[in-house]
């Protein structure tokens, strides 16, 4: 298998990945989606709520609120040695929201949470939760663990992960008379005339839509849309707890925790 | 009501981008210039600040309105 990054930055990671299957990658997708853990607001307790939004709105808002994970330090839940409902220091962080507006309209932004582990805090300090009018308040401490994308989508650690084949556009010269239509339907602008030459630049951004193809008026056509059924572009865009390869290690260290576990139970079996 | 937290489709958080990308149309910018200058490139995060009414603005007039002191008859 290689691999080479093809964009990477804090929130993204755009990975070609040669060599391997659609299982594989299919397998990957889904942990990363449903089996990598990551940090959310989970239960809360509202003390005083005049806001114009009520309370179980504002509790979904805020549960939806990313925040900064630290993997190595806390335990998910139905791990921890605890085995409290209520949580302990290794699996559960307080976090306090305490805002009054005194004699004009204020907002609450995600940013207004005092947490009780510096190292676990909102990822976005402008999103809004609330606003408030004259002498209305906000009084609620929050509850925030570890859990996974298949309990609830706001522990899941991405909002995308997905992955396509590699295309291969080729252009046959001979039949092709250089129309251009299929450099004008493109919606990805990848086509080019160069002279009464069609070339193709960019070909990763390619969505294999084929439009190209149904805009070619020839029969047979003179370009041709294929992909390599081996050979993949993973694209992963973090929510910000995690960065972006950080999700893909975790997600292989619970692929090979699984494996492991499959065969040493299968072992056991014969 | 209140702009949303995240985006109803792919879950990107789009609740942080709203104040900007309302400013900035307001004063005359191309709405699609700032919404890919905010990092929002699928039409699904797009469409979540596009078609954003933020309602609660007038919703919060009924709860200022009791605040003030009644007006003087004449």
């Amino acid at each position: 298998m290689k691999i080479k990054i093809l964009h990477k930055n804090d929130v993204s990671l755009r990975l070609l990945i040669k060599g391997t299957n659609s299982a594989f990658m299919n397998t990957l997708r889904r942990i990363v989606l449903s089996e990598v853990p990551s940090m959310a607001i989970d239960d809360i307790v509202i003390i005083e709520n005049s806001s114009p939004i009520r309370d179980e709105f504002l509790a979904h808002r805020i549960g939806l609120i990313p925040l900064t994970t630290d993997l190595d330090t806390y335990n998910l839940p139905e791990d921890c040695t605890c085995k409290s409902e209520f949580g302990c220091n290794l699996c559960s962080v307080s976090l306090a929201l305490e805002v009054e507006a005194e004699d004009h309209r204020i907002t609450v932004y995600s940013g207004d949470f005092k947490s009780e582990n510096p190292s676990i805090v909102p990822v976005n300090l402008k999103i809004p939760i609330t606003k408030l009018a004259p002498e209305q308040r906000i009084r609620l401490e929050a509850y925030a663990r570890l859990g996974k994308g298949k309990g609830h989508a706001r522990w899941q650690p991405v909002s995308v992960c997905a992955y396509k084949y590699v295309p291969t556009i080729s252009v046959n010269q001979e039949v092709c008379n250089s129309c251009g239509d299929c450099v004008k339907i493109c919606p990805k602008n990848i086509l080019i005339k160069t002279g009464n030459i069609i070339e193709v630049r960019n070909i990763n951004d390619c969505t294999l839509c084929r439009d190209c193809v149904k805009a070619c008026q020839k029969d047979p056509k003179a370009i041709a849309v294929t992909w390599d059924e081996s050979s993949f572009i993973l694209n992963i865009e973090s929510t910000g707890g995690l960065a972006p390869e950080r999700i893909l290690y975790a997600a292989l260290n619970l692929l090979n925790d699984k494996l492991n576990e499959f065969l040493s139970k299968s072992r056991e079996g014969n | 009501m209140i702009i949303p937290v995240r985006c109803f489709t792919c879950g990107k958080v789009v609740g942080d981008k709203w104040e900007e990308f309302n400013s900035r149309v307001r004063e005359g910018e191309d709405a699609g210039r700032v919404l890919d200058d905010l990092g929002l490139t699928r039409y699904c995060c797009r469409r979540m600040l596009l078609s954003h009414v933020e309602i609660i603005d007038e919703l919060m007039k009924f709860y200022e309105t009791g605040k003030r002191k009644p007006v003087r008859p004449p």
